[in-house]
């Protein structure tokens, strides 16, 4: 029976808070053992084992990654086929794809295709409202049972005070999470009943001024989640804020959690590293929603991640064609990639000391998992061997030419960290070529 | 207090204009000099008479590509490629390949294949200009792109300010109408305030864009605060779509409270001059008996000068792009 062991390699594990240099020893699908300086020798002439000498290298559970958009056009295959070269070992993918997730079988039938025991685990947020037109519930219950984890109109805020009431009461009574996308759709111009032909592009300052571009103020987002906080207040719902991008937000989530709500929230890359500034070639990688705010809120979600407001980090992946961004700004479609950063760009919290790499890493395994009520990832004895290994000290570039999805905001960006490889369930789903020059013969 | 202008001799330049970048997509980012020289060069061609052109661009291919409907900037611009000799193809993809559904790219590219040296924008979308000068190999001149830019507007309002008065440095400006939707207004704004003017803008709160005051100007909601002294008044046009109780509540609210009419351009310096880009509302934006009054509308004299700026760009850009060719062998 073959086994593979990790010698020294520093293994920081978030669910025990557990940040030590050891052996790991997994065999078939699971670690069998955690420990120091294992004596390799006597290993080999018991069982066929592999051993890789990892000094230097680090080791942590599967990234969970929370908020995936398919899209129209984007191949669930090829993005988990991507995603796993990427530390990432499950993702939950959001309903507002081609065809909608608003049903139990079309859930049940998401679930079976993305069925591979060497890709990363697809769980689903099911469509809150049927068609997304946020006026009548979806089966909620059916699709829960069916093993969605929450439910979301995705990238459309929920607008109707009544409608988001019932569907709060109703996912409160199955004890599920409401996963909203904060914004007034009426004040950035978004709603189809907008009175003039302005449309919301980019955050509302003097950049967009500067740019002639319409801008978004920065309160349409908190103006959502006061109103739905008063609503989860009424309804007792577990109520989840997708891509938090303002300080206001931040403020007004902080204090309701300090009251005690059942309130969490999560963030995207570009809100923590990027500000409005970037827009100002009009390069459309930048145009995404919630639009990048002003470096004020840059820090103020910086802040809310470090004083624990913000929950959890996810790529809020939205590949484009290059066909569709090439487009002057405001014609160009909204998104960017992300699963191929998201790491990265976390670690980059860690390596500019704004938190430590237990809490950076509890807020891409551990936090989503438990908000959104899925096993934990834990490096582990008699645990799955479900894991990814890096270096935190390779200086890279993230390059466009050299990723897979587009368009990154990131093009160009120094970052500190590569992924050497991914395994779920013991299988080694990637494995970077220089990984491979580690094993000890 | 009646301020008399007092001209200065103005210079005028007989030799192109050497500018940074090969294309004039904004007036942001341009320098003082830049502007200076730009203006002399078309002051002398302002002075020059219309038969006696120098066809020093014979042989060059001018591109005027409108993806908006245009008359006046379409055929100032024709007219001064051909004064100075050049070719000028006249295309408008309001409603050709725009509806075929072919992409901007495709069609820039396309347009780039016939080798001109120089590509006229007008487009709907704000940057679009900036995507043409990225992917394509001649210069790019904005000519209106969205509400971000116009900067051959602003450079043919300053000099027909400085005709007039003789200088800009100095001099009180109010910008009056729907600034947030204004590509005049923005460009304007730039070419001012780095000239040195000082700059004041007027508009209700709805069309005025957020924190314009960071650059460099005044915003008054009160056109009569706004206007005292003011030495130019410039006016913008409204567009009637958003008079029926968007951004304004009618016309006639509008007109009373930032229409330019007798009363109000008393307040304002007596030798004030008024300006408008055209096409004017008359009775929206203006009075109009006071567009009409020959001694302090320059309306017409912007059309005039138009011609002669658009002029002194073009030469300016292909002499940039062949000294800079020239440099590089």
């Amino acid at each position: 029976m073959t086994q593979i062991i990790f010698k020294s390699i520093r293994v920081i594990n978030p669910a025990t808070s557990y940040d030590e240099i050891s052996d790991v020893i997994i065999k078939k699908n699971k670690i069998v053992s955690i420990l120091k300086n294992v004596n390799s020798d006597t290993l080999v002439k018991k069982d066929k084992t592999i051993i890789y000498d990892c000094n230097g290298l680090s080791m942590a559970p599967g990234i969970i990654d929370m908020r995936v958009n398919l899209g129209k056009t984007e191949n669930l295959e090829l993005t988990q086929k991507i995603a796993v070269q990427h530390g990432i070992t499950s993702m939950v993918v959001l309903p507002n794809q081609t065809p909608r997730l608003d049903n139990p079988s079309i859930i049940d039938h998401l679930h079976r295709q993305s069925e591979n025991d060497h890709l990363p685990l697809v769980k689903v947020f099911g469509a809150a409202t049927k068609d997304f037109e946020g006026l009548e519930m979806a089966e909620l219950g059916l699709m829960s049972e069916m093993g969605a984890v929450g439910f979301t109109n995705g990238n459309i805020s929920i607008k109707n005070s009544l409608v988001m009431r019932r569907i709060m009461s109703y996912a409160a009574m199955i004890n599920q999470p409401i996963i909203q996308h904060a914004e007034d759709a009426d004040l950035s111009g978004l709603s189809e009943a907008s009175t003039t032909s302005i449309k919301g592009e980019m955050n509302e300052g003097e950049t967009s001024t500067r740019l002639g571009l319409i801008g978004i103020p920065s309160c349409a987002e908190v103006m959502i989640i006061e109103r739905d906080l008063r609503l989860a207040e009424l309804t007792g719902v577990h109520y989840h804020v997708a891509h938090v991008s303002t300080r206001e937000a931040v403020d007004v989530i902080r204090h309701a959690k300090k009251r005690g709500m059942k309130i969490t929230c999560d963030t995207a890359p570009p809100y923590f590293s990027l500000n409005e500034t970037a827009l100002k070639g009009y390069d459309t990688a930048f145009k995404i929603s919630p639009p990048l705010r002003s470096e004020d809120d840059r820090l103020a979600i910086i802040e809310g991640i470090r004083d624990g407001t913000i929950d959890a980090i996810a790529s809020d992946h939205r590949a484009r064609s290059k066909d569709t961004k090439i487009q002057p700004f405001s014609a160009a479609s909204v998104g960017a990639c992300g699963i191929e950063t998201l790491f990265l760009l976390t670690l980059e919290l860690v390596h500019k000391n704004i938190i430590n790499i237990i809490k950076a890493l509890s807020m891409i395994t551990i936090n989503p998992a438990k908000l959104l009520k899925i096993e934990k990832p834990s490096v582990q004895e008699n645990k799955d061997a479900t894991f990814f290994i890096f270096n935190e000290h390779i200086t890279n570039k993230i390059n466009q030419k050299e990723m897979e999805t587009s368009p990154t905001p990131f093009d160009g960006r120094v970052v500190k960290g590569k992924i050497l490889g991914t395994f779920i369930k013991g299988h080694a789903s990637f494995i970077d070529q220089t990984f491979n020059e580690r094993i000890i013969k | 207090m009646t301020k008399i202008f007092k001209k200065n001799p103005v210079q005028s330049n007989s030799s192109p204009v050497n500018l940074s970048s090969p294309h004039l997509l904004s007036i942001e980012g341009m320098s003082k000099l830049e502007i200076q020289n730009l203006l002399n060069r078309a002051d002398y061609f302002a002075n020059l008479d219309r038969h006696s052109d120098i066809k020093n661009l014979s042989g060059y291919v001018i591109l005027n590509v409108f993806f908006e409907n245009s008359t006046r900037t379409r055929v100032s611009f024709e007219l001064a490629a051909r004064r100075l000799g050049a070719e000028v193809i006249n295309i408008s993809l309001t409603n050709s390949s725009i509806k075929k559904g072919e992409s901007l790219l495709d069609t820039a590219s396309t347009l780039n294949a016939m080798k001109p040296d120089v590509l006229i924008v007008r487009h709907p979308h704000s940057g679009a200009p900036s995507l043409f000068a990225e992917y394509l190999d001649c210069s790019i001149v904005n000519a209106g792109d969205g509400r971000h830019e116009h900067p051959t507007q602003a450079l043919l309002d300053a000099l027909t300010i400085r005709r007039r008065i003789g200088y800009l440095e100095g001099l009180k400006v109010s910008i009056c109408g729907d600034i947030a939707n204004s590509r005049v207004a923005r460009s304007n704004i730039h070419l001012l305030t780095i000239m040195g003017a000082e700059v004041r803008c007027i508009a209700p709160p709805t069309l005025m864009p957020a924190h314009l005051e960071k650059f460099g100007v005044k915003c008054y909601y009160d056109m009569r605060e706004g206007i005292k002294d003011a030495d130019v008044v410039m006016l913008l046009r409204l567009q009637n779509e958003r008079m029926s109780g968007t951004e304004s509540p009618s016309q006639r609210e509008y007109f009373k409270f930032f229409g330019l009419d007798e009363e109000k351009l008393s307040l304002a310096n007596p030798n004030a001059v008024i300006m408008h880009p055209g096409p004017m509302n008359r009775g929206v934006e203006i009075a109009s008996a006071l567009a009409d009054d020959a001694d302090r509308s320059l309306i017409k004299t912007q059309v005039e000068m138009g011609v002669a700026i658009r002029m002194a760009t073009i030469e300016a850009l292909n002499h940039t792009r062949y000294y800079n060719l020239e440099k590089q062998i």
